[in-house]
């Protein structure tokens, strides 16, 4: 014990002088075979450095991961990363201790009656083999923006290659799933066309519904940093409640929940009006584009002219715009002055706020839209940019292409021709993948939590790196069901008990982060590699390593899908001799670095859609590169900065200064979007008279899995919370520590109140964030979704407030 | 800070380097994290008489982080009785029993806030509780001030951390400007709730004891009226 609580001071106390900003960094062999390029330090310590992507959110700093006697026992900034420059957030600073809580998972465990006894690994993996084989169709497999671009790699090529089951989904489709299809529908291509380039060259920043300052704090620094030495730069928050980014902002405009979509179509009224569209850049640039009522489905609508447009546009007066949102009609020309001055760099960000939207594939378009109707795109600082909140949901899912829908490298299930390009390059036989789209993450967890002879017909469900149990919305209908079901099973590959692994038939304990080999991808295209440098605890072993063991347990049991065109097994490896390794085999799985064959497997799919990779061991040299990145005469490989700009991207052809070169409508065009402003599904009446909102918080990484077990953390933001306006607490009769029920038609849970406090949301409305396991706020939160991303809406749906008094009951 | 610096990286790792700075602690990185109790000599250390001596009289004049309304240490040390009604009054166990480091002080209660730091009751259950006296309601509840280590401070090395103004239970005594923490010293009581929310790493709260309090009024007014410019919320 004693030698124990020495690690830890030491621990803290090196934390606290990479905090203090030394610069501290040895020269040490990392595991990988090839040699890295670090920080300069004298040498001889016992402490070896190497580089790694923070494990948490999606700006993708990079770490240095201080490592001695087999444990990771410092965490430096990199000053070398190009993203964060050495700074990290306060999750940052302490990411080392994410693998040293107490409760650590360390042995599979199946569940028996109430409770769960441990079993080898050779059981677990044979269970689940025979429960897949028993009926391949009745699985689905769950994963996350945290998987490792190999993790994913691995899973999406096992089911749709392999079983030939497109029921796979990832946590992605509840966080940027809207951003996907609003790049689909304007470019015809995902992800951004910037980076974070941009907010160094803005001097106009529009955060909507974005909360920087506390979800990506690091980004948030690079402007506030660049304010501090005197440049003038225009911080706009558009947003429903105040926050810490409010603090900084010089406009605050608050708006009515989902009356984002009418602030956009106000913006793009204005720039027709005052004539200040740049009708250079759409005459060359853009067609114009709306939904086809005939064909309500079809996310990429039907044409329209400029007149049309101009006209669906009418109604969307600064004046109607005010009486919608709330926000001044003044506020709405001011927006439209700027976007009307081409002079201005103006960089838009948002996250959730406009993901987490019934209407988030439509306000997404009309946000692109308002920067291509204003030329402000394609020069540094001119970029309509989503964030995203994991740190692989654009490297792992969106480019890996594990969703339901997506196969690698930008194709989709439904084209024939991508089915038979995949096919081939992961060869398997033609016809094995399937043509019609899995269930996307609802209802794959409604069809999980629905007896199985009730139309139910997901019966056996593979949950990896991620926690469904506390982020699902409607908890109540979408996962708790499954308790009282019979013939359901639930694998959860895990860190530590979660809400999720409550409920788990068999509990698979994973390694973590540096504990294996790695990659990431961030949320302006860069893809990150680390080394495993420590050992995982226990009997815990790597995510992928569990689906290839799997996999390899099916071709063993005589699963035909396991098998591709050579008759090999679809995960063969060989080594340098040309031996196969038999990686599903534990002890041999480091022998060969998987992750690098895996990612030089899954590098060939890239090119089609102009995402092209470099060779893995150029990301084992670099602090991440930005696709596409194209290799030069010389042989050395260049990253893109500015997607579709003539003076950054490779792909752009003839001298163009911007060319859209994935066009929806194949003339190298963007789209501009109208979407008209509509109800959402549920809004506050008499009987639920309060907009709910939910979120994250600063200290907090998702639903604190990890940083939960960080005491530096917790103490800091212990529990959850509910925010409510000084007027409505005063109506209800509460002050700050006052425990009020919030009750939806779906659910309750009874928080603590807390007024004037982080967040400051409108009057009517209340906020929650999610993070806290011991009060799940999405037993109250709406299952309903985008029709087109199918991503739910955390952020607005109908609740009432009632206090509770100290004996517990509110009536 | 900057690459150049002549400090060696092995002398940061041990902590060479903040010792010296903060004037005579041997180990300041230690001190950071245990303010309240140095640590040993490091084994294998040489003899040094003239440090052992200042390490000594540093010891015997440390000061305590007593709980609200303490009268005068010394005066404190001869009327306490160790009786433990203020321990056993306070709602969050924030008040605990001076370990033997402490020498005299042994045994008298104290708070160590990065355990649990005083909440600030409005009630003060622990003034209310003692009965020789030692804590007392005419006299301000102030045990000590905190300081902001600006090296150490996440929004004062360019990050986003709002914990310790939030937290803190006393009204005005952190002021926020440009999104870094500034203890107002005059408001400050010394609770240490900034301390122990404070989630950089290392700890970027520093908490000074009150060197010097006040005596006891000389006539017995304990108990009369409670302080009231010191209190605030009750917290949540």
């Amino acid at each position: 014990m004693n030698a124990r609580a020495l690690d830890r001071r030491e621990f803290i106390r090196r934390s606290a002088l990479t905090a203090a900003g030394a610069v501290i960094a040895a020269r040490g062999e990392s595991v990988g075979a090839v040699s890295l390029p670090l920080l300069q330090g004298s040498g001889g310590d016992e402490v070896v450095w190497d580089k790694a992507p923070c494990r948490f959110c999606g700006t993708g700093c990079h770490v240095q991961v201080g490592v001695q006697d087999g444990r990771v026992v410092a965490i430096a900034g990199d000053p070398l990363a190009e993203v964060n420059r050495g700074l990290l957030c306060v999750k940052g600073y302490h990411v080392g201790k994410i693998l040293y809580g107490a409760d650590r998972l360390t042995t599979p465990m199946l569940r028996r009656g109430d409770g769960h006894v441990p079993i080898t690994w050779d059981e677990a993996i044979d269970l689940i083999a025979r429960r897949i084989h028993a009926a391949p169709d009745r699985f689905a497999m769950y994963g996350s923006g945290q998987w490792t671009i190999g993790e994913g790699c691995a899973a999406n090529k096992f089911m749709k290659a392999g079983l030939g089951s497109n029921h796979i989904d990832g946590n992605p489709r509840l966080c940027m799933s809207s951003a996907v299809t609003g790049f689909l529908s304007c470019y015809g291509v995902d992800e951004p066309a910037g980076c974070y380039d941009d907010l160094d060259a803005c001097n106009v920043l529009i955060m909507w519904g974005n909360n920087p300052a506390e979800m990506h704090p690091v980004l948030f620094s690079r402007v506030i940093d660049r304010r501090a030495r005197g440049e003038e730069i225009l911080l706009i928050d558009i947003g429903t409640r105040r926050t810490r980014t409010t603090d900084h902002c010089q406009e605050y405009l608050e708006f009515r929940p989902q009356t984002d979509l009418a602030i956009a179509n106000g913006i793009a009224h204005q720039l027709l009006k005052n004539g200040s569209w740049d009708t250079d850049f759409v005459s060359k640039h853009c067609n114009f584009r709306q939904l086809d009522p005939e064909q309500p489905a079809n996310m990429y609508g039907k044409p329209m002219t400029f007149d049309e447009y101009a006209a669906a546009l009418e109604p969307y007066t600064p004046e109607y715009v005010q009486s919608l949102s709330g926000v001044p009609a003044e506020k709405i020309r001011m927006l439209g002055d700027l976007f009307g001055d081409r002079s201005r760099r103006i960089t838009s960000l948002w996250c959730m706020g406009m993901n987490q939207h019934t209407r988030g594939t439509a306000i997404n378009c009309l946000v692109h839209s308002i920067h291509l109707l204003s030329g402000h795109f394609g020069r540094p600082g001119d970029a309509p940019t989503s964030l995203t909140g994991q740190p692989s949901a654009c490297g792992t899912v969106r480019e890996v292409g594990t969703l339901s829908h997506l196969l690698p490298g930008g194709r989709t299930v439904a084209n024939e021709a991508h089915r038979r390009d995949c096919e081939d390059l992961w060869n398997v036989p033609q016809g094995r993948i399937k043509a019609a789209p899995g269930y996307h993450t609802v209802l794959m967890f409604e069809k999980f939590c629905t007896p199985s002879d009730a139309g139910g017909d997901i019966d056996t469900l593979w949950v990896q790196v991620t926690n469904p149990g506390q982020t699902l919305p409607n908890l109540h209908k979408l996962f708790n069901r499954k308790a009282d079901l019979e013939g359901k099973f639930l694998i959860v590959s895990e860190v530590y008990p979660t809400a999720t692994t409550r409920l788990a038939d068999l509990i698979l304990p994973s390694a973590m982060w540096v504990e294996k080999n790695g990659m990431y991808g961030n949320s302006e295209r860069r893809t990150q590699q680390w080394f495993k440098m420590v050992q995982p605890p226990g009997e815990a072993r790597d995510d992928c390593w569990q689906t290839i063991a799997v996999a390899h347990r099916l071709h063993e049991l005589g699963h035909e899908g396991m098998k591709g065109n050579d008759g090999e097994f679809i995960f063969t490896i060989r080594d340098e001799r040309g031996q196969i390794v038999p990686i599903w085999q534990w002890e041999r799985y480091y022998d060969v670095n998987v992750d690098r064959h895996l990612f030089e497997e899954y590098r060939r799919f890239t090119r089609y859609k102009n995402k092209d990779l470099a060779p893995y061991d150029e990301y084992v040299r670099a602090r991440g590169l930005r696709w596409p990145v194209v290799e030069q005469p010389g042989g050395t490989w260049r990253e893109t900065r500015f997607r579709f700009a003539g003076f950054d991207d490779p792909y752009v052809t003839g001298g163009a200064e911007i060319q859209f070169y994935h066009s929806v409508t194949k003339d190298d065009r963007a789209l501009v979007w109208f979407r008209p402003y509509e109800d959402p599904p549920e809004m506050p009446d008499a009987e639920y008279p309060f907009w709910l909102d939910t979120g994250r918080v600063l200290e907090h990484w998702h639903t604190g899995t990890m940083t939960g077990r960080i005491s530096e953390l917790r103490r800091a933001m212990p529990r959850a919370y509910v925010e409510l306006h000084p007027d409505d607490a005063r109506d209800l009769g509460v002050q700050r520590g006052d425990v009020v029920r919030i009750e939806s038609r779906r659910g309750h849970i009874d928080l603590p109140v807390w007024i004037n406090g982080r967040g400051s949301p409108a009057r009517g409305q209340v906020f929650v964030p999610f993070f806290d396991e011991t009060r799940l706020i999405n037993e109250v939160t709406l299952d309903a979704h985008d029709p087109f991303s199918r991503q739910p809406d955390y952020k607005k749906c109908a609740v009432r407030v009632k206090r509770v008094p100290p004996d517990g009951q509110t009536r | 800070m900057s690459e150049d610096s002549p400090i060696s990286r092995r002398d940061m790792l041990r902590g060479r380097v903040l010792g010296p700075l903060l004037g005579g602690l041997r180990d300041a990185a230690a001190s950071r994290l245990k303010p309240l109790a140095p640590e040993p000599a490091p084994s294998g250390a040489p003899p040094d008489a003239a440090r052992a001596e200042a390490t000594s009289r540093y010891a015997k004049s440390f000061p305590i982080l007593r709980p609200p309304g303490a009268v005068e240490e010394e005066a404190f040390l001869a009327g306490c009785t160790k009786c433990n009604a203020c321990v056993e009054a306070c709602p969050y166990d924030s008040i605990i029993h001076a370990p033997v480091r402490f020498r005299r002080a042994a045994g008298t209660p104290m708070i160590n806030p990065v355990g649990q730091p005083c909440w600030m009751c409005a009630d003060a259950p622990c003034i209310a509780s003692c009965e020789p006296g030692v804590l007392r309601f005419d006299l301000p509840m102030k045990m000590g001030v905190a300081r902001i280590d600006e090296t150490t401070c996440l929004p004062w090395m360019g990050t986003t951390c709002t914990v310790c103004s939030e937290q803190c239970p006393v009204p005005g005594a952190i002021e926020v400007r440009a999104g870094r923490p500034r203890i107002i010293e005059e408001t400050c009581t010394g609770c240490g709730v900034c301390q122990h929310v404070c989630p950089a790493p290392g700890n970027a709260v520093i908490l000074m004891p009150m060197a010097q309090r006040p005596p006891a009024p000389p006539a017995d007014g304990r108990g009369a009226t409670p302080a009231s410019e010191c209190n605030a919320d009750e917290p949540e």
